[in-house]
């Protein structure tokens, strides 16, 4: 089975430190204000004299979907989907920063980076993994709550977490599933606040006139195979009055 | 009869119909091979992946697409430079129709190529062309497509050029509808172009026309034939005719 990459969050350890995103913003040079990852909170509002433990803290990031609607949005392929991996790729010499896929995201882990004009988001950090180490937010983690790896792979930190624990394992619902590769174990706190994959008016436009397009094209050819049947079978010399009349 | 000719091209004119043609020709090429997304890749994702391939990533083949695009745009500045009165020529000839007469001309030879002249007299009607100025409209009707439709292709290229290097995330909607109308344009100019290059290079009829985006000029024949009204003025200003 090919590999699938993936984060499964014991969401009962985030302390809401904000350590994972410090990191991932150092690690790759996040523009100011913006940020490829975060931490959710649960709705919490301290009632004197209960105890209440509600407090719920969701750590997330791109979430390298099953479905990726942000894929689908991208009319160069500069976003795919690499099946090896299992990740979602940019491939930043390609991406002219169109902006397509940032609405798409209904997670909107997607933005358009200020400094590169490109769009950006989590990546696992490859050249941290290259290197032999944990993508930054997961190294960074004082309490392990973010746990990554190959979870196809039962003998990987995260494999293993997500087998023994397959059953109770949630995700985020958004109005949009594409099924995302983010899996949370505990009560993860705030579930529905992903929102609905837009594809922009544009995008709209290009897919459903493509059809039409080949059929004009289509036509045209038509046009010019029965110009050339006539031309190669019934001659064109007879209508032509340009011999006759030089 | 020893057959007079016409002069139709200057070497500024046949230098941008053969430069546009190569850059069209790579510009196509390359922008087919960007466009990867199984709802719009006019023939599939193979091509893209195999021409990705071919010039080691995507990244680079749309630098390629980038640079001969932008060769474009200047060869046509540079046209516009050296030739500026040319230009306005071809504009005004291009752009000025008659609606009678051209419309005509334009119905009867789509079915004259197609079905035949028989066809025309079976509906009861005259086979005989009406007279054409300097283009026919079917000249006419493509040149104002790639005018109108280069205009807008190489507007919508500056944007999608600029939108990593100058614009800020405000201006993502105008770049995703550059993507969108770059698309569309490219695809209706082609369909006339298949019919373009058919007419001019395939058909024999316009020989002499194909020849003349070489030599810059036409025999008065085919002049006479093909381009009345146009033949009528300038066979009456001797200068402009030379014996061959």
């Amino acid at each position: 089975m090919a590999q699938q990459l993936a984060m499964v969050i014991d969401a009962a350890k985030c302390i809401d430190c904000k350590g994972c995103v410090a990191a991932c913003k150092v690690a790759n040079n996040v523009p100011e204000g913006q940020f490829r990852n975060w931490i959710k909170h649960a709705e919490y509002r301290a009632v004197p004299g209960i105890s209440d433990n509600g407090v719920r803290f969701q750590p997330g990031a791109c979430m390298h979907c099953e479905n990726p609607t942000c894929v689908a949005a991208c009319p160069t392929g500069a976003t795919y989907k690499d099946f090896d991996t299992g990740e979602v790729v940019i491939d930043a010499s390609l991406c002219i920063g169109c902006g397509n896929c940032i609405p798409a995201c209904p997670y909107h882990a997607r933005y358009r980076n200020e400094v590169t004009r490109k769009a950006d988001k989590c990546n696992y950090c490859p050249e941290r993994r290259a290197a032999g180490l944990q993508p930054a937010c997961v190294d960074t983690c004082p309490t392990k709550a973010r746990v990554f790896g190959d979870i196809n792979d039962p003998t990987s930190a995260a494999g293993a977490l997500f087998l023994k624990n397959k059953e109770r394992l949630t995700r985020v619902t958004a109005k949009t599933n594409t099924l995302p590769n983010m899996y949370y174990l505990g009560d993860p706190g705030p579930g529905d606040w992903g929102g609905e994959a837009v594809v922009p008016a544009s995008m709209v436009a290009m897919q459903e006139s493509a059809p039409f397009i080949k059929g004009i094209v289509a036509l045209s050819g038509l046009g010019v195979l029965a110009m050339l049947g006539r031309q190669l079978f019934a001659g064109s010399g007879s209508d032509h009055k340009e011999d006759t009349d030089a | 009869m020893p057959d007079k000719t016409y002069k139709r091209h200057d070497r500024s004119d046949i230098f941008i119909h053969w430069f546009n043609a190569a850059c069209w020709l790579l510009l196509l090429l390359t922008g087919v091979g960007l466009i990867q997304n199984p709802a719009v890749d006019p023939f599939g994702s193979g091509y893209p992946a195999w021409l990705r391939s071919v010039v080691g990533g995507g990244g680079n083949l749309l630098a390629i697409h980038e640079g001969i695009g932008l060769a474009w745009i200047a060869g046509f500045v540079l046209y516009l430079l050296v030739n500026f009165r040319g230009a306005r020529f071809f504009l005004a000839e291009v752009f000025s129709v008659s609606p009678a007469r051209d419309m005509g001309w334009m119905l009867k030879k789509m079915v004259l190529m197609t079905l035949g002249p028989k066809a025309l007299k079976a509906a009861g009607v005259d086979p005989d062309l009406p007279d054409q100025g300097y283009y026919n409209m079917g000249q006419k009707a493509f040149a104002q497509a790639s005018v109108v439709g280069g205009v807008v292709i190489a507007v919508t290229g500056v944007i999608m050029y600029l939108s990593d290097r100058t614009f800020g995330a405000e201006a993502t909607g105008m770049v995703g509808w550059a993507v969108a109308v770059h698309f569309i344009s490219v695809g209706l100019v082609f369909a006339g172009l298949l019919v373009h290059v058919y007419m001019a290079a395939v058909s024999p009829d316009e020989r002499p026309g194909f020849k003349s985006m070489f030599t810059g000029v036409v025999p008065g024949g085919y002049a006479r034939h093909h381009h009345r009204l146009w033949w009528e003025k300038v066979s009456t200003e001797p200068e402009q005719g030379s014996e061959e």
